[in-house]
């Protein structure tokens, strides 16, 4: 399958039943789909995946900053030349997702990731330990936001 | 009435030094008696806030921060970043920048292999086969260097192109330097698959089928090794790879031969595309100008490390620095196999099972506690004992 073979059947994909999705076109290679609705992510994905078109290349946070109180999440799959955007908005207190594990076994990395990072809660977690942060790292503080400031870490004893 | 005894369970951590190069991570690995029946990965050792730095640093200067995420793909982290905000500023390099980037990345790629081999046969207890493999990897380090100046972080790369070009002399020595290794990786083929020794430790070892290898996404000589048709050089040609185009090396097997039997069929190819790129170099300028400040947009950027896929994400927001920056490296996909594959397996395979998916290697202490819920004695084994457990097992089977 070429790049464009590959969008059209995911844009068909993202768009069946009446799930809330709005696709656009970035650029020739890619297609953007911005997930309305929390609950179609999962179902969404498995799509994918039953037309092998489920290779999840990473998850990406992008923190709107304090002023907002937004977060997108972007997951990328990337199968063949296409790549395939999952555009989804969570609130930047107390945001929740569900957890792909159960789907793509590979995005349980990314998704401590978000949760240590980021904190956002991510609900069905084989392993919700930290992953990439100390033990004695203080709880609810995300480095990766932007708002993150190293003053918020107490000095060591 | 026999009452049914629980069977004695022992974890064994390994780390956090432990063998994963750029990330030292901690594994805990359940065993029962010899066999591995669960696996934990703990990251982060080496973290070092590298995408946060990135958001702070101007575009230049992420360049040099981004080269340095690793030790031995150097290259490939900052030809994916340039390619990526190249693309963000509508400024493409010129053809000839685009074959050196791709000449470079090649002789990493082929430094990389050498190295793993080496690696590999030291995990194995393969001493003799480690030291040629590595005495022959200087000949492409040199070669990086009289290419360069420099034998680690190349630095080959700048925004809208790259700094070093090629003369005669520089060619004659690549051309020389590849046939020496050449003749030796042919040697090294023969050696990895007809060595009865080291078989035993690679032939039906970590076998992993087309679909796991699909499910639990991983990636590169890893994923080839197991049948699956992932490559972005091939998938998704970026720099001077549409010119260039290579041929996919693949296995059926799936297991630790296979994944050798791929890496070592990857020089083969790597030395034919250099072969090539000598031959027919595009006359151009180096470099093209570039702007200092970056349009607005995001950019998905996905290349071939010797690992396998290495993805960038760039958003920038017009200013001079990126407003988010995210690399995913490809250690992080196949450790989820990694984790999976030890199931099941012998203790004394752990080392060349995670040796099999070429992590980043950094090689400090490592210890392995074995504690005994029994009695609460507990042995240490510095990662130097497990492997000599390892060779020793194997040698135990041999009589």
């Amino acid at each position: 399958m070429n790049s464009e073979e590959i969008l059209t059947l995911a844009s068909g994909i993202v768009q069946s039943w009446d799930w809330a999705t709005e696709i656009s076109r970035p650029n020739p290679k890619q297609l953007d789909v911005k997930v309305n609705v929390l609950q179609e992510l999962v179902p969404i994905v498995v799509g994918l995946r039953v037309k092998r078109l489920g290779y999840l290349s990473a998850i990406v946070c992008l923190d709107g900053g304090p002023e907002t109180n937004d977060m997108e999440v972007l997951y990328h799959f990337c199968p063949g030349d296409a790549i395939i955007a999952l555009r989804v908005h969570v609130p930047r207190d107390g945001g929740t997702l569900p957890s792909l594990c159960e789907v793509v076994p590979g995005a349980e990395v990314f998704e401590r990731e978000l949760r240590e990072m980021f904190g956002i809660e991510i609900t069905g977690l084989h392993t919700p330990d930290r992953l990439y942060l100390p033990d004695d790292w203080p709880a609810g503080v995300y480095p990766m936001r932007k708002d993150f400031d190293p003053k918020m870490l107490s000095p060591r004893p | 009435m026999a009452t049914k005894r629980e069977p004695e369970r022992f974890t064994i951590s390994i780390g956090p030094q432990h063998p994963a190069l750029k990330e030292p991570g901690s594994f805990q690995f359940t065993v029962d008696g010899e066999i591995v029946t669960k696996a934990y990965v703990r990251l982060g050792y080496a973290h070092r806030g590298i995408e946060k730095a990135a958001e702070q640093r101007n575009w230049i200067q992420d360049l040099y921060l981004l080269e340095r995420v690793c030790g031995i793909c150097s290259h490939i982290h900052a030809t994916a970043y340039c390619l990526a905000v190249e693309q963000l500023a509508h400024v493409e390099a010129p053809a000839r920048a685009q074959a050196i980037r791709v000449l470079v990345a090649e002789l990493e790629r082929i430094h990389s292999h050498f190295l793993w081999i080496g690696v590999s046969a030291h995990e194995a207890g393969f001493e003799t086969l480690f030291m040629y493999s590595w005495r022959d990897r200087e000949t492409v380090m040199d070669l990086l260097e009289g290419l360069t100046g420099n034998r680690v972080n190349y630095s080959a790369n700048i925004l809208g192109g790259v700094k070093c070009d090629i003369n005669n002399e520089q060619t004659t020595a690549i051309l020389d330097g590849i046939s020496f290794l050449e003749e030796r990786a042919r040697h090294y083929f023969d050696v990895l698959t007809n060595d009865a020794m080291f078989l035993q430790r690679t032939r039906g070892i970590a076998t992993m089928s087309r679909t796991q290898a699909e499910v639990m996404g991983a990636i590169g000589p890893t994923a080839r090794a197991s049948n699956v048709a992932r490559d972005v050089r091939v998938e998704s040609p970026y720099a001077a790879y549409k010119q260039y185009p290579v041929k996919m090396a693949l296995d059926t097997r799936g297991d630790l031969e296979a994944r050798f039997v791929v890496r070592v069929n990857e020089l083969f190819e790597s030395f034919r595309i250099i072969r090539e790129i000598l031959a027919t170099l595009p006359e151009t300028e180096l470099a093209a100008r570039f702007p200092r400040r970056v349009p607005a947009g995001e950019v998905v950027m996905r290349v071939e490390a010797p690992r396998g896929e290495l993805y960038y994400f760039i958003k920038s927001n017009g200013s001079d620095k990126p407003e988010r920056l995210k690399v995913r490296t490809p250690t992080i996909c196949n450790m989820t196999s990694v984790i999976k594959l030890a199931v099941g397996h012998q203790l004394a395979d752990v080392p060349m099972i995670l040796a099999g998916i070429d992590p980043c290697f950094s090689c400090n202490d490592r210890t392995v506690q074995l504690k005994d819920a029994g009695n609460q004695a507990s042995t240490m084994l510095m990662w130097e004992e497990l492997r000599l457990h390892g060779i020793q097992y194997y040698q135990g089977l041999n009589k």
